[in-house]
């Protein structure tokens, strides 16, 4: 507990020293967070390009917005400047109509990101076995890429990001309850999506 | 005991999404009910599949880096906009009278200052018109605003200093009424500089005024209001047009363009007037000495007023490339084709709103213009002209161009010796011109994707080829259409690019990945094939049956002269696809002179090879089987014979 306290307060001063012009403070900021960031982010747009791109803006807001910031968790406040900009980066990506080449599994390139990240995570050498991995991971991307932004957001907040349903209600500024019901929802639509493993 | 629990509420136990007494509920029924537990086992085994994507993301360095330097650039922050609010326009209005009559009368004598002073309305003009330029503003340069700020009140006092009030005023509203505009490039302003000043009235002096050696005399600023950009992709090179609304007065005017921390080639430079061309002369760009990264082109305009000007100049560091993707339908007959075009900018200076031009073909060029904006200075060092400062005169230096040596001072040397720049133009007909519809904003540092090209159903031919002399032992996947109406294309050439063909698997639209490739410039009326990489539900099994010798020759010393070789070969090919197939199977004999028998028809593909072409049903095997006979030594002659 008084880690994250401590953690908090350094977030706290962070950001403070952030608003008086120091430049350090925000990278620092920005490597504290970066991969959680990053990570949300990749899992929301389902793209890492576009990921990367709503990673900029995300934090482009974060520092015009700095003056702003009051609460106590600077993660809370962070996620939440990170939901608004993947909305309106999804909405905007759907008028536009564009597809990415990126969301197709390129299981014949031996440099694709995502074969790698299956090998990373699976230290098995069978190239079959892998090739498996890849697929249902392929899957599971894809079921989460067709659930409703809100409840998408939900799931990968509360379950890739470990939010409380406190802190995601937090971020996403509507109640315990509304997260809970939106969080069902998107369980129920995957239990009949994902894979067998 | 109470019914089973529900998958629904199994889930909400898994997750926690209950009340915590229904929680406990649950868990008391979960103690006591091994079906119960079963089923949450199978549940948690389904949503391991989540876990999948679990894998941490790692943000690059580089990109932190490109968040920082965007973080290090003024934060934008909104202007008020004074016209909505009068009085604070009225106040700032009189903090800056305040001001000018401060400086005026502290800098000045008496005599230059009555006149100025005796100028109420205009001044009151004046101001008005800058309080209304800031609402104007754009926001996103608050430094150079304010700097913009402190160099007016300077000219207002250097004008003020030149002990003609007239002329100070019209200067001073000329500059308020053209500053507003600000440009959004960060490292380049424009400035028309004057001179001298000069009553309209008065008949324009013949010689010019010698290039001020600062900046306090900028009288506009302008922003562009249009810039076109015509990339090249094959070398490093873009054309930037720019439209400008310059204000001149009647007379000589300086006009000053900078391109620090650019890739600009200042070498390029050129402007042009696109309104009264008759009345506007461009006589010279000079670079002054000693001020680096700058320009100056002097102008003799029989006009006063606005009028709007095209800069044109080459610049590095903006690129293009073309890259495509194509869906196939379930049966392989058509194809959804899309094309992207992704700009990068490095060039160091934002556009905004650029009319986008890309060029497909080749240019070559003599120099890197990436090099020739990073020199010095632009057409080598200022000495080597004629230097009137006699202090360098006798100061010996050598500056190495080339190979020529020169010295500074009066014994200058002709700037022949450096010849003019030249850029190549090879076959301008040959290029095509890819105009990209309305405008694009790039930023310095981002790229950006654009959608170049949709089109639906291209009818395609999925073409399978074996030629162990090529490809070795597989047989190589192709996809084969044209750039014609025909195929729904025809419009334009193609550019290079990279290709990824994807096929749809199944009725609920998931693409499985086929291949892919990169494509030549595809000319209109041409015929594609895309190597889409080997087949794996193709086989091909070449198997050598029998080989024999005979029809000997002897010569005269009873030596082998000539023979025959006679080889049946069995290829059995199979395709496992459920779609029927079309093969072509090459065969090379390593000689000109053969005979081949066999019972599928072949045609002779050159003087080494036969070609075979096949179709194949789905899930289906076949064989082909032939006999070539080569003829070898004198052999060879039976058959021309």
């Amino acid at each position: 507990m008084e880690s994250i306290t401590s953690m908090e307060n350094t977030d706290k001063s962070l950001i403070d020293a952030h608003r008086r012009g120091d430049p350090a403070a925000f990278g620092e900021l920005v490597r504290r967070y970066g991969d959680n960031v990053l990570g949300y982010l990749i899992r929301m747009s389902g793209n890492r390009e576009q990921a990367e791109d709503l990673f900029q803006e995300t934090f482009k807001r974060v520092h015009e917005k700095a003056h702003t910031f009051h609460g106590p968790q600077f993660k809370g406040w962070l996620f939440k400047i990170a939901t608004r900009v993947t909305l309106d980066g999804l909405r905007r990506g759907k008028r536009t109509k564009t597809v990415s080449l990126n969301q197709q599994l390129d299981c014949d390139n031996p440099n694709s990101e995502q074969l790698d990240a299956v090998a990373l995570a699976d230290n098995s050498c069978n190239p079959s076995e892998q090739a498996l991995k890849a697929e249902q991971a392929e899957q599971v991307r894809r079921a989460i890429e067709l659930l409703p932004a809100r409840q998408r957001a939900t799931l990968v907040l509360a379950y890739y990001q470990q939010l409380s349903y406190p802190d995601v209600a937090e971020v996403l500024g509507c109640s315990v309850g509304t997260v809970k019901t939106q969080m069902f929802r998107a369980l129920k639509t995957l239990s009949h999506k994902l894979p067998e493993i | 005991m109470k019914n089973h629990l529900t998958e629904n509420e199994l889930i909400e136990y898994r997750f926690r999404l209950s009340s915590e007494e229904q929680q406990s509920t649950s868990s008391e029924h979960l103690t006591g009910c091994a079906e119960c537990r079963e089923h949450l086992e199978q549940l948690i085994k389904k949503f391991a599949a989540l876990d999948l994507l679990r894998e941490d993301a790692h943000v690059p360095e580089a990109l932190i880096s490109e968040v920082l330097e965007q973080a290090g650039k003024p934060v934008q922050r909104k202007v008020v906009p004074f016209h909505k609010s009068p009085w604070m326009g009225a106040v700032a209005a009189a903090v800056v009278a305040c001001f000018v009559l401060l400086m005026s009368n502290l800098n000045t004598d008496k005599s230059t200052q009555r006149p100025f002073a005796r100028e109420p309305k205009s001044e009151d003009r004046i101001i008005s018109n800058e309080s209304g330029a800031k609402g104007k503003a754009q926001a996103d340069s608050p430094m150079t605003m304010v700097a913009q700020d402190t160099d007016a009140k300077t000219k207002i006092a250097a004008a003020t200093e030149s002990a003609q009030g007239e002329a100070a005023t019209r200067i001073v509203t000329k500059e308020t009424s053209q500053r507003t505009p600000l440009t959004a490039g960060r490292a380049r302003d424009i400035a028309a500089v004057e001179a001298s000043i000069a009553p309209t009235s008065k008949p324009i002096p013949e010689q010019p005024p010698f290039a001020p050696a600062s900046a306090i005399e900028l009288v506009t600023l302008p922003r562009r209001d249009k810039v076109q950009l015509t990339i090249y992709n094959s070398a490093d090179l873009t054309l930037v047009r720019e439209r400008r609304n310059l204000t001149l007065k009647k007379g000589w005017n300086w006009l000053q363009f900078m391109w620090a921390n650019t890739l600009i080639d200042p070498t390029s430079l050129s402007l042009e007037p696109l309104e009264q061309a008759g009345k506007i002369d461009i006589q010279q760009l000079v670079f002054p000495a000693r001020l680096r990264e700058l320009g100056r082109w002097l102008i003799r305009s029989e006009i006063s007023g606005q009028v709007p000007f095209e800069i044109t100049y080459f610049t590095s560091g903006l690129s293009w490339r073309a890259f495509y993707m194509g869906t196939l339908s379930q049966d392989e007959k058509t194809m959804k084709m899309q094309g992207y075009v992704r700009l990068g900018n490095n060039s160091g200076e934002d556009y905004d709103n650029a009319q986008t031009r890309l060029i497909v073909g080749q240019v070559h060029i003599l120099d890197e213009i990436a090099q020739l904006a990073r020199r010095q200075y632009p057409y080598d060092r200022p000495e080597l002209g004629i230097v009137h400062d006699e202090s360098l005169g006798e100061r010996a230096a050598e500056i190495t161009n080339g190979a020529v040596t020169l010295q500074y001072g009066w014994a200058a040397q002709s700037l022949d010796v450096l010849g003019p720049k030249d850029i190549k133009k090879e076959g301008l007909s040959e290029y095509f011109l890819y105009t990209i519809e309305g405008t694009e904003t790039i930023p310095n540092e981002w790229g950006k994707r654009l959608l170049s090209l949709e089109v639906e159903d291209i009818a395609v031919e999925s073409l399978y080829k074996y030629d162990e002399e090529r490809w070795g032992n597989q047989a190589i996947r192709f996809v084969k259409f044209a750039n014609d109406e025909k195929h729904n294309l025809g419009q334009t050439p193609i550019p290079n690019g990279d290709v990824k063909i994807y096929s749809n698997a199944d009725e609920q639209g998931y693409l499985s990945y086929v291949g892919g490739t990169d494509i030549k410039y595809i000319p209109v009326d041409e015929k594609v094939e895309l190597n889409l990489g080997p087949a794996r539900l193709v086989e091909i099994a070449p198997k050598l049956i029998d080989f024999k010798t005979e029809n000997y020759i002897f010569d005269n010393r009873a030596d082998v002269s000539g023979w025959d070789e006679i080889r049946t070969w069995k290829i059995e090919i199979t395709n496992t696809r459920t779609l029927p197939i079309q093969i072509e199977i090459t065969r090379g004999f390593g000689t000109a002179y053969w005979t081949l028998q066999s019972e599928i028809p072949y045609e002779k593909y050159d003087a080494t090879h036969a070609r075979f072409k096949l179709e194949l049903e789905p899930r289906s095997k076949q064989t082909l089987e032939y006999t070539v006979r080569t003829y070898h030594g004198t052999r060879e002659e039976s058959l021309t014979q």
